[in-house]
């Protein structure tokens, strides 16, 4: 299981990434949300190790933290990391959506400094989250937008050649999809159809790549080492069985 | 009819508690109800007049090799892949852990090429090592019985049947280890098959593989009897083939599953009480029932003599069961206590004042069977797309308000009690096999698996009597994160009040055997065979028509079987009506 280049289900990338997550002791609830926006960026046939290592670095080496703060103005709020850190996309992603069930779109949201804007856009999409504009401008300069039009259809702009699960940190602007025009000028215009994806992505699998080994050695932190105590204690049926 | 219109009998008199369903002890005395899901399968073959076929046998004499067994439905194929080997007798374990066995099988969605068999033939004998394709909907293992096997082989293969008594005491000529579909290493997800009507209902595809593996255990020793006795050897008698049943093995990977699928639980109870429940509320008994019922106590005596185990705990159970059934035959042979204003409630109420959970469980079974036209249509009700949404408006004051109405038996637990938290969950890096470990004995209380659901109850609770109401939960959530998944299980119990069991699964006395009971039960399972706390043998399909019978009258009688009798199966449902 740990090589690269295979096709794993949809299943599998639930039970790995989800340990995944908890590998890098984000909590359980957090890693779950975690794996259901992987789930959505599969079935939308991006590979979730790539969309989602950086974000796991980050929280194993402790550049990225899980503190968040909400601030509201008349005008916008700010979901913001309360530590001299980056803010980690796991729980910006589940923040972000948290906000918008509570609040509704009544205004601009901001969320600061996150490592991994894509994994908020996956999230807004597991979460059937349709109205909803999202756009960031990264690190290296590159501008994207995210239009969610309905509960399965959603389009994408992007500003270069960039694959957008590849863009990373930056400030995300979360609004009402008709509240913000296209700032992006002459982009490269891309739209999904859910449901035609998911169903390419249920009858061929998920093809994740050379991060895998890297999600898998995360989630491996969950599993115990076996001992001959544990394997005749702990465990279900008996040693050999013959009858 | 839709899982929503089901909640509407939830109002009714007649149901009975979550306090009272979901609790271990009642759980781990659960039987097979028709809604069980091997009962929706074979009525649905039989419906749609499924055809079964061996389209393969490439083997030695010794019947090792590749066959394939496939199930022809009115729209689709499914292939039984399976594929035969000798094993040194020492590495015959029914563990997870086990890297070897007599038989292995990949369910193929449709029928396979060449080039599918040569690809599995690298891969299923590995099974947990190898990998496997959206095309493949189960992955599933099986050892021999040995002394049926070859009892059964040297009968037939000399132109005998075989010691019914021998059968009747095992029950299986394999018993399968694992039986894995929903993804698992690469198998097609479940989304792939769950809008085919045929694959609606839980774990049908898992069960419809087990069915053929019934059958392939059946044709192997038929075929094998021919190679040894030649003109010699005849074919077993129908009667005998209909009570060999497949065994499973199963250990502690079921208890985890229970605990992550809150909704679909929550589907299965609510469907069977329903059932229960509408029976219950019978005023006059429908023409014919009653006598049924009679005549079912009779054979659930029979089927309770065949049913012997080793096991102290559960041989006193049975023991215990026995006297009480037959208490309840002289108790129905008062007229007057049967043949009265609702007596399906009155029976029902006499055995739950009276007997053990194991007799009350047994008669829920009994009591519900005879009424096929007023509770089959629950078993439509069984499935769930739904997955369980973390609702960040609920207010903390609603949640603190579910926390004291549905979680009582958590929230009065003393924790700080060592024996509150004697267990613990856990990954074995083992093929990642499911184990429960004690603390201060065993390692990995780190690794801790999140199913300590009474316990984060407990301590959300205290967090919550802390803290001011008005606070929107997901701002509780962003201060709290460590309490998220434990929030998003209680807002769904709010909405499913069936879909937690009720009892401190880190205690010192809890037996996870009694979770795999309950789950064993709705899949069918019959004759639990308990060999410690964390492991049971079952037995499937014991009784159910053959392929060649699915479109026989008597194709659902198949409730509490018993052996030997030159009327295997007496009908207590269906319009054949046998005797006993």
């Amino acid at each position: 299981m740990p090589k690269s280049d295979l096709t794993i289900s949809l299943n599998e990338v639930l039970f790995y990434f989800t340990r995944a997550g908890f590998g890098v002791k984000a909590p359980i609830g957090v890693s779950e949300d975690f794996a259901r926006s992987n789930i959505w960026a599969a079935q939308n046939g991006f590979d979730p190790s790539e969309c989602s290592i950086l974000a796991l670095d980050n929280l194993d080496l402790k550049k990225s933290s899980l503190s968040i703060k909400f601030e509201k103005n008349s005008k916008s709020s700010h979901l913001f990391c309360t530590e001299e850190k980056v803010l980690s996309s796991l729980e910006a992603s589940v923040s972000c959506v948290d906000w918008i069930e509570f609040n509704g779109l009544d205004g601009e949201l901001k969320i600061s400094n996150v490592d991994c804007p894509f994994l908020i856009i996956a999230s807004l999409g597991a979460s059937q989250c349709s109205g909803v504009k999202a756009s960031w401008t990264d690190q290296d300069n590159n501008s994207f937008e995210v239009n969610f039009i309905d509960d399965v259809k959603w389009e994408m702009i992007s500003s270069s050649e960039t694959s957008i699960e590849l863009s990373h940190y930056a400030d995300v602007y979360i609004s009402s999809l008709d509240a913000v025009k296209s700032k992006i000028q002459n982009g490269k215009n891309k739209t999904f159809n859910l449901e035609n994806e998911k169903l390419k992505v249920l009858n061929n699998g998920v093809k994740v790549g050379e991060k895998w080994p890297e999600i898998y050695e995360y989630f491996s932190r969950c599993l115990v080492k076996s001992s001959a105590e544990s394997r005749a204690s702990g465990a279900g049926a008996g040693l050999v069985d013959t009858d | 009819m839709s899982s929503e219109s089901v909640l509407i009998d939830i109002e009714s008199d007649f149901m009975r508690s979550p306090e009272k369903v979901m609790r271990l002890d009642r759980m781990g005395s659960s039987f097979p109800t028709r809604l069980s899901f091997m009962r929706t399968l074979i009525r649905r073959m039989s419906k749609e007049n499924w055809q079964f076929k061996r389209t393969l046998r490439k083997v030695d004499k010794d019947g090792y090799g590749v066959s394939v067994y496939s199930a022809i439905t009115p729209k689709r194929t499914y292939s039984l892949i399976a594929f035969t080997q000798e094993i040194p007798a020492d590495m015959r374990t029914d563990r997870v852990i086990a890297e070897v066995w007599d038989a292995t099988f990949s369910l193929f969605d449709g029928v396979p090429t060449q080039e599918d068999i040569d690809y599995l033939a690298e891969n299923t004998p590995l099974q947990e090592g190898g990998r496997y394709r959206p095309s493949e909907l189960v992955l599933a293992r099986a050892n021999k019985s040995l002394r049926v096997f070859e009892n059964i082989i040297s009968a037939l293969a000399s132109g005998n049947q075989p010691d019914i008594e021998l059968i009747s005491s095992v029950g299986y000529l394999m018993r399968t280890t694992a039986v894995y579909g929903s993804g698992k290493f690469g198998c097609a997800d479940r989304a792939k098959i769950a809008d085919r009507p045929e694959c609606r209902a839980p774990f049908q595809i898992e069960l419809l593989a087990v069915y053929l593996i019934r059958w392939f255990t059946i044709d192997l020793v038929e075929e094998l009897a021919k190679e040894r006795g030649g003109k010699q050897a005849v074919r077993l008698d129908q009667n005998i083939s209909r009570f060999i049943g497949v065994g499973n093995s199963t250990g502690l990977g079921m208890a985890p599953f229970l605990l992550k699928h809150p909704t679909l639980i929550h589907n299965w109870v609510v469907a069977k009480e329903t059932a229960l429940a509408r029976v219950r509320s019978i005023e006059t008994a429908l023409p014919g029932t009653l006598e049924v019922f009679l005549k079912s106590l009779l054979q659930a005596s029979q089927h309770i003599d065949e049913w012997n185990v080793a096991d102290e705990v559960q041989t006193a159970r049975i023991t215990c069961l026995t006297d009480e059934i037959q208490s309840l035959r002289m108790w129905c042979e008062d007229e007057s206590n049967i043949f009265r204003p609702y007596p399906w409630n009155g029976i029902y109420q006499f055995v739950e004042d009276n007997f053990s959970l194991e007799c009350q469980e047994m008669i829920v079974s009994l009591i519900i069977e005879p009424h096929g036209s007023i509770v089959d249509d629950l078993a439509d009700t069984m499935s769930t797309t739904t997955i369980p949404k973390f609702k960040a408006a609920m207010s903390l004051a609603q949640l603190k308000e579910v926390v004291a109405d549905a979680y009582k038996w958590a929230t009065t637990i003393d924790f700080s009690l060592e024996e509150s938290q004697h267990h613990f969950w856990y990954y074995s890096e083992d093929k990642l096999e499911p184990r429960f470990g004690s603390k201060g004995v065993d390692d990995g209380v780190d690794q801790e698996m999140p199913l300590a659901i009474g316990r984060d109850v407990h301590d959300l609770n205290e967090v919550l009597a802390t803290t001011d109401e008005d606070m929107p939960i997901g701002e509780f959530a962003m201060n709290y994160p460590q309490f998220r998944h434990i929030i998003r299980r209680i807002q769904n119990t709010f909405e499913r009040p069936y879909s937690e069991v009720q009892d401190n699964l880190l205690s010192e006395s809890m037996r996870p055997l009694d979770l795999l009971r309950f789950k064993l039960a709705f899949f069918g399972a019959s004759k639990f065979d308990p060999k410690s706390d964390l492991w049971t043998r079952i037995s499937m399909y014991q009784g159910a028509p053959l392929p060649e019978q699915i479109q026989d009258p008597n194709h659902d009688c198949w409730s509490f079987p018993i052996a030997g009798r030159s009327q295997s199966y007496p009908c207590i449902s269906c319009s054949c009506q046998k005797a006993i």
